[in-house]
């Protein structure tokens, strides 16, 4: 399998903060890629790198061949890179349906295809079609934000943390619902849930302090008890 | 009853002039975080571009797409020229803005002189209506009819066009406009273009309005927007058209009643929303 | 080392006060001694500007609101009252009575919400102010404004040359004392990183509202040496043109530098002072702020630090580059 997207030694400013200091990822076409780590460990941080929203001071980001670090983020995006924010980044005062509208780059056959497709795994969004974003449920929006990243044909997902705050009952429906997409498209996850992250990740990353610090198969992880205690405080 | 209804009327004409200042001001805010000082400036040029054109052709259509026109044109060099460089500088910004103001001012009176001009409606909007003991006048009808259609204008725009949409979602998350693949920057061009054509309108329109126009009236009406849009909330279309309406009429009674304190009311009206709500009186951004 | 380079500053300063101290006894020239004043006075207005611009980092667009209260209390206490030093203190008095309750209100209101509120709360008070000025007829004689006289101490030109002068290096000392004591530090903390303050523990907003009370002040007192130097007063004495002024004279100076806001005093008034003279000549110099508002426009995007701050960081790149040079010597 060939590699997506490739990060290369990066280092990140966020003000005068040194945020991330050398951080290197490989993501295989058609797997999902786990990034792990504590909370303010740099995870966010290197999917906002990727998507030229906090731009990499030093280091390369590699997306099918061509190097995107410098480019603006509306270009990486219209490159097939969709992304579902931490806060799930939903326009509140705009419909489900309008919020879908921005979303969308081209209208045309295909699209209308996924649009179906994304609104049959995600029943909610149809049956609040017109009602604003901002009155939706947690877990609604989280589906909202994973629609709009995914109904553009987008080879690539970065989803920064979908299970967070939602019930248990919610996040096993995201999960399910990403597990069905996994089948078309690449995903770069951020996850601080191991049950979901181990379920549906099939390699994973160690981002410690800024740095990449190991990276392995998610099977691999999964047996090594040492690492777990270390880095991520499970045992 | 007749005196209402005339102190009505005006204060709805003013109003909808007010809003036409306003509704640039504050969707220009909400979307780019910029408040153009300069944006009196543009009104005043609308109302001397518009009136000169007007007078010059015979025309007071041609010349109000002249100074909508002009509006435009004045838009796009201000985004371009003057606010680009110093976007995400608070400080500059506004320091900037106001630097434009003082240019835009100044030229006026090296193009057409320092003296004010005059200004009449044409023919067919000069006079009134008579309906019983109320006596319409037309043109405050005709200004107030232009303002509503604007605002629907826009409103359809906001409501039902992609950009429209993308405008709307940019006021509230800009970050993520752009990691939906949109150039934004296109869109702040777009939106800071219409905003000064509207002011350039309101400015064209209040010329045969008060009769008289002078190169300080921008600063005059710059002032009682920057009240508006801090009542209508900034970055909120709709809340700046009710508090345009609401500005205008309370300015209007007032100056009837007791015209010493008609801007002092507007100001204690702003100070009031400042200290309770300062997200503006119609609810959020939206 | 830096001491030398800091003594070598004060030792020019002290040069230059001499020197202004001495003019008005060697050379005899009325409109000169008329124009220094008058720096003298602006600069006052442009460092209380600088405060707030500079150290703060707050935009006040009604600073004239301040100026003309101090003008018009000084006006109407000598011209109601006998033009005594009594009154004076009075008129003193009343003038930062006045500017620090207004600017403690404005302060109150926005200085919690974006910059850009103070921006537009000072400018539309100012427009209130001046709209007071004008109709509040029995008091002021609306826009006709109405001459006064003032204390005798004042009368002689020269005596208040001085006057002026002393104030401006005490107000020049005085804020230098304060940007560099802990609270100054402060404010200029909340310049360069308003959240990062916070949450050290500053109460942002406290210290915010004592810049913009110690500027507002400071502007009253100097409005008060303006209408005195003039002996009349009018609603002008609110106009935006005052505020601008003290933002041109801030921002071409240099922000943040107190030395710019009075070289900057210096450049504007002068330079207004010629161009009133060319206009005789050419009429497009009658518009000669227009000349000014380009160069503040260009100012603003090219060298925001203003003249005396660009100047700085040359000196301070050139003194960087010394020890690597010296590095080099030796290594040849």
């Amino acid at each position: 399998m060939s590699e997506l997207l490739k990060l290369n030694n990066i280092e990140t400013y966020i003000g005068q903060y040194h945020i991330l200091q050398g951080v290197s990822v490989e993501v295989k076409k058609g797997e999902v890629t786990v990034l792990l780590g504590r909370n303010g460990a740099g995870k966010t941080t290197t999917l906002r790198t990727i998507m030229g929203l906090n731009p990499a001071s030093k280091g390369s980001v590699v997306y099918k061949g061509e190097e995107i670090q410098a480019l603006p983020t509306y270009t990486i995006a219209q490159k097939g890179i969709g992304y579902v924010p931490e806060d799930q980044g939903i326009f509140a005062g705009l419909t489900v349906e309008e919020n879908m509208k921005v979303a969308i780059q081209k209208e045309n056959e295909e699209t209308n295809k996924r649009l179906d497709y994304i609104l049959n795994l995600f029943p909610d969004l149809q049956k609040f079609w017109k009602k604003p974003g901002g009155l939706l449920s947690g877990g609604q929006k989280q589906m909202l934000s994973i629609a709009r990243a995914y109904v553009n044909d987008n080879e690539l997902l970065l989803i920064d943390e979908p299970s967070k705050g939602l019930a248990p009952i919610v996040v096993e429906k995201v999960m399910e619902s990403i597990l069905q997409m996994k089948d078309q498209t690449t995903i770069v996850l951020v996850e601080q849930n191991f049950m979901m992250a181990s379920t549906i990740g099939d390699c994973f990353y160690i981002i410690d302090d800024g740095r990449t610090v190991s990276n392995g198969t998610m099977k691999q992880l999964k047996e090594d008890e040492e690492m777990k205690r270390k880095y991520l405080g499970i045992a | 009853m007749e005196l209402l209804f005339n102190l009505t009327l005006n204060g709805l004409a003013t109003g909808m002039l007010i809003f036409l200042l306003a509704a640039g001001l504050t969707l220009i805010f909400g979307l780019m975080d910029v408040l153009n000082f300069a944006h009196g400036g543009l009104f005043a040029w609308g109302a001397y571009s518009g009136i000169w054109i007007y007078t010059t052709t015979g025309s007071f259509l041609i010349g109000i797409f002249g100074a909508i026109l002009t509006g435009f044109l004045l838009g796009i060099i201000t985004e371009k020229w003057i606010i680009k460089p110093v976007y995400g500088n608070h400080v500059q910004q506004i320091l900037i803005t106001l630097g434009l103001m003082l240019v835009l001012s100044e030229m006026l009176k090296v193009i057409w002189g320092p003296n004010q001009l005059t200004a009449n409606p044409p023919e067919y909007l000069k006079g009134s209506w008579e309906i019983g003991d109320i006596i319409i006048i037309k043109y405050r009808v005709f200004i107030i009819f232009v303002g509503l259609l604007v605002f629907a204008g826009v409103q359809f725009l906001l409501k039902n066009t992609k950009i429209g949409l993308v405008v709307r979602a940019g006021v509230m998350n800009k970050e993520m406009v752009q990691a939906l693949g949109i150039n934004i920057k296109k869109v702040f061009m777009f939106v800071f273009m219409i905003g000064s054509g509207m002011a350039a309108l309101g400015g064209v329109l209040f010329g045969p309005y008060s009769g008289v126009i002078h190169a300080g009236m921008g600063m005059e009406f710059a002032i009682l927007a920057f009240i508006v849009v801090v009542i209508g909330g900034m970055g909120n279309f709709t809340g700046s058209v009710m508090a345009a309406i609401l500005v205008g009429l309370s300015g209007s009674f007032m100056a009837y009643y007791v015209p010493e304190l008609s801007l002092a009311v507007n100001m204690l009206l702003m100070a009031i929303v400042l200290i309770v709500k300062p997200q503006g009186l119609f609810g959020g951004k939206g | 080392m830096k001491w030398i380079v800091n003594n070598r500053m004060n030792a020019i300063y002290i040069i230059i006060a001499a020197f202004l101290f001495l003019l008005p006894f060697v050379y005899e020239s009325r409109n000169m001694l008329i124009l220094l004043t008058q720096i003298f006075v602006f600069a006052i207005l442009a460092m209380s500007y600088d405060l707030l611009l500079g150290f703060t980092g707050i935009v006040s667009f009604g600073h004239a609101m301040f100026f003309g209260i101090g003008a018009y209390s000084i006006g109407i206490f000598m011209k109601r009252l006998e033009p005594t030093m009594l009154h004076f203190i009075y008129a003193v008095l009343a003038t930062i009575l006045i500017t620090a309750i207004v600017s403690f209100i404005v302060g109150l209101l926005t200085l919690r919400l974006k910059s850009h509120f103070y921006a537009m709360l000072t400018m539309a008070l100012a427009g209130l102010f001046l709209v007071l000025a004008e109709k509040w007829r029995t008091l002021t004689f609306g826009n006709d404004g109405f001459t006064f006289r003032v204390p005798e101490l004042f009368i002689d030109r020269t005596n208040f040359y001085i006057i002026c002068l002393v104030s401006m290096i005490a107000v020049f000392m005085i804020l230098k004392r304060f940007t560099n004591s802990p609270l100054g530090r402060v404010l200029q903390a909340i310049r360069e990183n308003e959240q990062r303050t916070e949450s050290l523990g500053y109460q942002v907003l406290h210290y915010k509202i004592a810049a913009s009370v110690v500027s507002g002040v400071l502007a009253g007192i100097a409005g008060i040496f303006y209408a005195m130097s003039l002996r009349y007063v009018n609603t002008s004495v609110f106009a935006m043109d005052i505020t601008l002024d003290a933002l041109l004279m801030t921002i071409i100076g240099g922000v943040g530098t107190l030395v710019g806001a009075i070289i900057g005093a210096g450049l504007i008034e002068f330079a207004h002072d010629g161009l009133t003279e060319l206009a005789k000549e050419h009429w497009i110099f009658e518009r000669w702020i227009i000349f000014f508002g380009i160069i503040y426009i260009l100012v603003v995007i090219f060298f925001p630090l203003g003249i005396v701050g660009t100047l700085r960081k040359f000196t301070w790149i050139r003194k960087k580059q010394h020890p690597a040079k010296k590095k080099e010597n030796l290594a040849g």
